[in-house]
């Protein structure tokens, strides 16, 4: 469960953020739907804690993660935007080095290691060095990162972004899976068809503030249109930029 | 504890796998003392040299005993050039010796007779071979004087009225340590080059590949892992200096050190002081990397600022020689300075200062500790994080 309470972020003179509020309940799959730049990855950065904002308080849980940081992260698992790998690290060495991070080792690592790279169809790299994979296997071996201690909450800045086919169903396919797990999943994504395939909760943000917010059918009533691509064009204000 | 090992772990099997990081923490220390060896191997040999020369001399015939002499103190005498003045211009002689038709008229007599030593002075080059015949002429006038006075029924001493006993309080050992001065510029160079690579790479290099936002969402503090990341270069850097002492000794032994008249003891006291001494000084240079290259923007720049480091060491040891400072206890504070002292005295064999011995072994960590806590809250700004 994350509480994001007018959440403020201001870079100089330019207000990235603008009192951001909502909430991202258990076991429901909430998407942070905008445009390039609209304040997505600032606002997740808040979130999970490496940001520290000007105003507003996010809780994991109940936990603060501007005073307690480190105890949401053993809780939470994090995509960050940038998800770079060690290139003379394999696929395992990843995990296993991130799960031990977290704490955890021996058999009961290995198990979730390869439980992952089942999950995240991995076999195939799972012993190679990093140098050299695809953007996809690069994602799934983060994403693995990321999930190697089964958090509860976990935050996806553009999980999918640059991704093919099958690695995006894979991607879709966990997420659904933690979300009936009971876990409390946040991810932002740029792509409306994205977002209106997983999401049982959606938030527009356009320029740095929430725009509309509510389940596809909430927002397409809440725009007057009848599908959720018009919607999400006329909430965020991008008609008025473009055409 | 269990993290720090974690984030050390994977930071040292990351160095060994990069082959630039085995590269600055290995070939340096393999070729360095080689080099070295090399340069004392050419002055060995140019010493040989000067005892190895031959004597050109015109009118040998006249002198049979002195040329007697020459190859009784093994050299050879050759028949000297007609014209010996055009023959050292030239340079076809490096200098001829003249023995006239007066020399042996004088010499019959009694009285003092010279021989003729042509050489060009402005030939740096010849002056040893010069300087050793000079004194062997010199040597057989003394001899022959001794003869004089003694068939005369007088005392040789007559002859040297006042004589110089050499009371050198150097001893023959610290003289040498003074000429050896290069060894503890290249355990310190060693000790910088080692971590080099992996101080870079597990801090700009963690920004520059984007892998540093999701190092930070784990549950570890950021001490813990600059901890980890500097105990890594650390190790790099100490076992660097370890393969130069190593790599040192191997290649003295193969250097003629008495022809060179060096006396240089290394036996295991000098290697556990050398090594008690430089091996708190890896701590201190990861540390100062580990710091500079956080601040870097970017690898490259990165690369920049720490191969000025590299140079840094030198500093203080040049501004100390050439300001004509005594030691002074302050300078044992000095990191690089302070290791420089330490190990001039540990291989001179001089008496070792526990207390300067402390503050050398003590105030390299406590620095480096320093630029770790510094470090850790760079990590904290948002413009080292994301790179602003």
């Amino acid at each position: 469960m994350i509480e994001v309470r007018g959440l403020t972020k201001r870079f100089g003179t330019v207000t990235a953020v603008n009192g951001i509020s909502f909430e991202a309940a258990d076991g429901e799959v909430t998407g942070l739907l905008g445009p390039n730049g609209a304040g997505k990855t600032t606002a997740l950065r808040m979130i999970y804690g490496l940001m520290k904002p000007n105003s507003g308080t996010v809780r994991v849980d109940g936990i603060d993660t501007v005073t307690d940081r480190l105890a949401v992260y053993a809780r939470m698992g994090v995509l960050p935007d940038s998800h770079g790998l060690y290139p003379r690290l394999t696929a395992r060495e990843h995990m296993r080095y991130f799960g031990e991070l977290h704490g955890m080792s021996g058999a009961s690592l290995e198990r979730r290691t390869d439980e992952l790279i089942d999950l995240l169809d991995m076999k195939a790299i799972s012993d190679r060095r990093s140098e050299g994979f695809s953007h996809g296997e690069k994602m799934k071996v983060s994403l693995g990162c990321a999930l190697v201690h089964d958090p509860g909450t976990v935050m996806l800045d553009e999980p999918t972004n640059g991704l093919d086919v099958q690695s995006t169903r894979a991607v879709r396919r966990l997420i659904r899976c933690m979300r009936d797990d009971g876990r409390c999943v946040l991810f932002s994504s740029h792509i409306m068809q994205e977002v209106s395939a997983l999401c049982d909760r959606i938030i527009i943000v356009a320029e740095g503030a929430i725009a509309a917010a509510g389940t596809p059918d909430e927002i397409m009533r809440q725009s007057g249109h009848g599908n959720l691509e018009d919607a999400f064009v006329a909430l965020s204000g991008l008609d008025e930029v473009r055409i | 504890m269990k993290i720090l090992l974690t984030v050390f772990r994977k930071e040292l099997t990351d160095g060994i796998r990069d082959r630039r990081s085995m590269i600055s923490a290995l070939i340096m220390p393999l070729l360095f003392p080689f080099m070295i060896t090399f340069m004392l191997n050419q002055k060995a040999d140019q010493n040989r040299e000067a005892f190895e020369i031959d004597i050109p001399v015109v009118g040998s015939k006249r002198a049979p005993d002195l040329i007697d002499w020459f190859v009784r103190q093994g050299y050879d005498v050759i028949d000297g050039p007609e014209d010996a003045e055009t023959a050292v211009r030239d340079e076809v002689h490096n200098f001829v010796l003249v023995i006239s038709d007066e020399f042996v008229e004088r010499f019959a007599q009694g009285r003092r007779a010279d021989v003729e030593l042509i050489y060009d002075g402005s030939r740096a080059e010849t002056s040893r071979g010069v300087q050793r015949v000079r004194n062997l002429i010199r040597e057989y006038g003394r001899m022959v004087g001794r003869l004089r006075l003694t068939a005369r029924g007088l005392s040789p001493s007559l002859g040297t009225p006042v004589g110089i006993d050499d009371i050198d309080i150097v001893s023959a050992r610290e003289r040498s340590a003074e000429r050896f001065n290069f060894i503890p510029l290249i355990v310190i160079m060693a000790t910088f080059l080692g971590g080099m690579n992996i101080a870079i790479d597990a801090t700009a290099g963690e920004r520059e590949r984007s892998s540093l936002e999701a190092l930070l969402v784990n549950p570890v503090s950021r001490r813990t892992l600059v901890l980890g990341k500097w105990l890594a270069a650390s190790t790099f850097a100490s076992a660097s200096i370890g393969l130069t002492l190593a790599s040192l000794l191997v290649a003295l032994s193969r250097v003629p050190l008495q022809q060179l008249g060096i006396e240089l003891y290394i036996g295991e006291r000098e290697i556990v002081g050398v090594m008690l001494v430089t091996l708190p000084l890896a701590l201190f240079a990861s540390g100062l990397q580990v710091m500079f290259a956080t601040f870097a923007r970017s690898y490259k720049e990165a690369q920049t600022y720490l191969s000025m480091l590299v140079i840094l060491p030198m500093v203080p040891h040049l501004v100390v020689s050439s300001s004509s400072l005594g030691e002074a206890w302050w300078m044992f504070l000095v990191p690089c300075l302070g290791q420089q002292l330490m190990i001039a005295d540990v291989l001179g064999g001089e008496a070792i200062n526990t207390a300067y011995l402390l503050m050398v072994v003590l105030v390299s960590p406590m620095l480096g500790l320093l630029c770790v806590e510094i470090t850790s809250r760079l990590f904290n700004r948002e413009r080292i994080v994301f790179g602003r």
